[in-house]
């Protein structure tokens, strides 16, 4: 095989695992501050899908304008959906099983919401940037690159977010001790609400991002639900930085693996790898027991 | 407070607390007053962590008021207490285990009455514990248990309270650090803040309290001085095997 | 938990197996009798799932693996080899079972309830994904047609069975004792020692392991015997429609329905999957022109019955008419 092709599939594989990174992450903020596992994180980037392309195809707004609209919509979307559900049934004993059955049926709910609303068409959203860069013999989209540089600057951002912020400690004092974090003062329930927000606000993202190359329809939100559970299982489940490595990570393998097979395998083999994981460390790759 | 010299600033009414099907306090009551300490004693299962959860708002009380500074606060939630002027340090520590201990302090101000102080209680607070500032940038989980304990007490320090309820502040440690956090006890209450603790060891308690209650099976058994209260038969009987 | 049933309970269970039996007798409509099959193969396969999520706590979320492996395994057994339905229908549950053997051993390394819903999940994807690839064997997306039927025969009194499309009622009494035969299984497990521990273990894993039960052993056995009776439920799916889509036999469709039936009848009870089955089969039918709202209704139908109801529909009885407390 040429180098070249190879190379580009690396650098494309990144490009989709820096995608992967932010549903992922979205997951792993859920979870890791309010230990729910949300089967409706798909129906974000659905969502913001559509959010997207409506405000661009539809009402002609300028990418830079829409994609910041759609994300906050998403944003807003996510926390309201946290204070109708979750707040109530994280309070009760059996929570955890509860909240997996609630956030399921809601992702029933929104997809097929969705489906009425919108229809099943496939719909997709023009290239944001036209042209390819190309770096010697190897070629690629602008768009693709811009797709990287966004979620590169997102995760970024997140992170000084994180580390830096009055609300990114509040976030991370409550991801690691509810009641200490309570005691100091840190309204926790308004924390989970935020959480929700923001990884509906990353999946949104990710889909607006991938909306001018991959269509949006009513199930799109499935198959990345899968991927970013694949994601914070290779990460560790809960842990930000873990997500994006393991986003990272997910991406290359697959399509390191898609030119070994064929790409109709791609989601056996991150399926599968997943599954090996979890035989071989629950924990994740990078995570301590 | 000038109304009232008499009012005590935690006023405890018959307070009851059911988990489940199974009630851990039975008619509650209990009084501090500003610049005391005050000891909760009792054995394991005795409910007398839950009182001070139950105070601070961790845990719902089913009947029965919490009032601070005649102010009812039963069954508001935790994160405003530090506003009015109490904070609490949990069972264990427990600590932000990832975070810094720069960022565990610091965590104590987060509150917004409190936040604009945050400076210089860093700066009381480091005065208190030398630890705080040497120690910085460590990951507050690798610390020793006594080193943690100081910790997590600088960061119930941070907001400022007039109250300051410990729940088992000996737990795990040596007899070592137990003396140094007893000594550190102290020089809280010297501050003017009131402080409730609860513990088992009653010749420890009473080293430094001035008033204690005796909980058993979750209800009140004993209240009074910590001489009054050494001098009492059940005490005397059960807990110094006298 | 698992007390003798009252004698009420025993003349209510004998009154619905009576009216089970004399039904065809009252309308042998091929409809009426095809809506009651289905029925009762999603109520073996929502007894199976409330096994192990309900009884044993393990909530796994992808058994409609199970269901495709069982009913793609038997299809394709009599097909390529010729063997009888009435034999490859237990094939196609010992396949389930391996798998579910297979893929219960790393869940049951983990307690972590999230962990194990994703595992499973991404487990039934995969097996999707190989029933719709391996187009060769599976004939894929398009769709396994000429599954054979089971085989007639004469019953002395009654005279020739057969099983055909157009003979329903006999579809109707073997899946009604499959059905009767698998709660009998069900309830018989609840009752043993290992049904005891299995609660026990629910109720708290540490308990259980203290009275020295073997918790993984029991674990794999619970699952490996709930992915059998779905395998065989979807053999028996396969057999009786004679074919089988990916969507249709592995879809997450499909198991997004079972939960709604457990969860609307009753989680960890004996006939809550039963009576969800029956009532969500029904409500459907009834609302055929809605068929689009179908799966809003059932997403819709889970969430307000985990807010709102988390016992489910058998527990309302108690809800209102509360039995005396026993001493």
């Amino acid at each position: 095989m040429n180098l070249a092709i190879f190379l580009e599939q690396i650098l494309n594989g990144l490009i989709a695992g820096s995608m992967y990174a932010l549903i992922g992450s979205g997951i792993a903020l859920v979870y890791g501050t309010m230990k729910v596992l949300n089967l409706a994180h798909g129906e974000f980037y659905m969502l913001g899908g559509y959010f997207t392309f409506y405000l661009t195809v539809q009402l002609g707004l300028p990418f830079w304008v829409a994609i910041p609209l759609a994300v906050l919509l998403a944003f807003l979307l996510g926390m309201a959906i946290q204070k109708l559900t979750i707040e109530y049934l994280i309070v009760r004993e059996n929570w955890a099983f509860t909240t997996i059955a609630a956030t399921l049926g809601l992702s029933i709910v929104l997809q097929n919401a969705a489906l009425l609303i919108f229809g099943e068409r496939f719909n997709s959203v023009p290239y944001y940037v036209d042209g390819v860069m190309v770096l010697g013999d190897i070629r690629l989209p602008w768009q693709r690159v811009m797709i990287f540089v966004v979620a590169l600057a997102t995760i970024a951002a997140m992170t000084w977010l994180l580390k830096y912020t009055r609300l990114g400690w509040s976030i991370r004092a409550t991801s690691q001790d509810q009641d200490a974090a309570e005691v100091v003062g840190i309204p926790v329930r308004r924390v989970y609400m935020i959480c929700f927000g923001l990884a509906a606000a990353l999946g949104a993202l990710a889909a607006a991002m991938l909306a001018p190359i991959s269509a949006i329809n009513p199930w799109a939100g499935i198959p990345i639900l899968l991927k970013g559970f694949v994601v914070v299982i290779l990460g560790g489940l809960g842990s930000f930085p873990g997500a994006i490595v393991g986003g990272l990570l997910l991406g290359v393998v697959e399509a390191v693996g898609v030119q070994l097979t064929s790409s109709e395998w791609r989601d056996v083999i991150s399926f599968s790898l997943m599954i090996a994981v979890i035989w071989w460390r629950p924990w994740g790759l990078f995570g301590k027991k | 407070m000038a109304t009232d010299t008499d009012r005590p600033m935690l006023d405890v009414r018959n307070v009851n607390v059911i988990y489940g099907n199974y009630q851990v306090l039975w008619d509650v009551s209990m009084q501090a007053h500003a610049g005391q300490v005050m000891a909760v004693l009792g054995p394991n299962g005795s409910g007398k962590s839950t009182i001070l959860k139950a105070i601070m708002g961790l845990t719902p009380v089913r009947s029965g008021k919490v009032l601070l500074d005649g102010e009812d606060i039963t069954n508001r939630p935790a994160h405003e207490m530090v506003a009015r002027g109490m904070s609490m340090v949990l069972e264990r520590r427990r600590l932000f285990t990832g975070m810094t201990v720069y960022e565990n302090v610091m965590l104590g101000a987060y509150h917004p009455s409190v936040q604009k102080h945050a400076r210089d209680r860093l700066e009381w607070v480091e005065s208190l514990f030398p630890i705080i500032a040497e120690r910085r940038d460590q990951i507050a989980g690798k610390m020793s248990g006594g080193e943690q304990q100081m910790v997590a007490i600088a960061r119930a320090l941070m907001s400022k309270p007039r109250l300051l309820l410990m729940d088992e502040p000996y737990l795990g440690l040596t007899p070592r650090i137990v003396q140094q956090i007893a000594g550190i006890i102290r020089k809280v209450n010297a501050e003017g803040i009131a402080v409730i603790f609860n513990e088992q060891n009653v010749k420890l308690s009473f080293g430094i309290s001035n008033h204690g209650y005796l909980l058993e099976s979750g209800r009140v058994m004993l209240s009074g001085s910590g001489e009054e209260m050494m001098k009492s038969d059940v005490i005397r009987r059960v807990y110094l095997g006298e | 938990m698992f007390k003798p049933f009252t004698l009420q309970a025993r003349l209510g269970m004998a009154g619905v197996l009576l009216a089970m039996l004399l039904l065809p007798a009252l309308t042998a409509d091929p409809y009426v009798m095809h809506v009651m099959v289905l029925t009762m193969i999603f109520g073996i396969f929502a007894s199976a799932w409330n096994l192990v999520t309900g009884f044993a706590g393990l909530k796994t979320f992808g058994h409609h693996a199970f269901f495709g492996l069982g009913a793609y395994g038997s299809a394709l057994i009599a097909i390529n080899l010729g063997l009888s339905p009435w034999f490859t229908i237990w094939l196609g549950g010992l396949i389930a079972a391996a798998a579910g053997l297979l893929i219960g051993t790393p869940i049951l390394r983990i307690r972590s309830m999230p962990h194990v819903a994703i595992v499973t999940l991404g487990f039934a994807e995969i097996v999707r994904i190989c029933v719709a690839n391996l187009s060769g064997l599976t004939r894929g997306e398009m769709g396994l047609w000429g599954i054979p039927q089971f085989e007639g025969f004469t019953l002395p009194l009654v005279g020739p069975v057969s099983f055909t499309p157009a003979d329903k009622v006999s579809f109707y009494y073997l899946a009604l004792a499959l059905t009767v035969l698998v709660l009998l299984v069900i309830v018989r497990l609840m009752r043993s020692k290992t049904g005891l521990a299995m609660l026990a273990m629910r109720d708290g894993e540490d308990a259980a392991e203290s009275l020295g039960v073997n918790l993984t052993r029991m674990k794999l056995m619970v699952f490996g015997l709930s992915a059998f009776i779905v395998g065989i439920a979807g053999a028996f799916y396969a057999h009786y429609l004679s074919i089988l889509t990916p969507a249709s036999a592995v879809g997450v469709d499909l198991m997004i329905s079972i939960i709604a039936m457990v969860l609307v009848g009753g989680l960890g009870t004996v006939s809550g999957p039963l009576v969800g089955a029956f009532a969500l089969t029904l409500m459907i039918e009834a609302m055929r022109d809605l068929e689009n709202y179908r799966l809003l209704g059932y997403g819709a139908l889970i969430v307000v019955i985990v807010m709102f109801l988390p016992k489910g529909l058998v527990t309302l009885r108690e809800r209102f008419f509360p039995r005396p407390q026993e001493q």
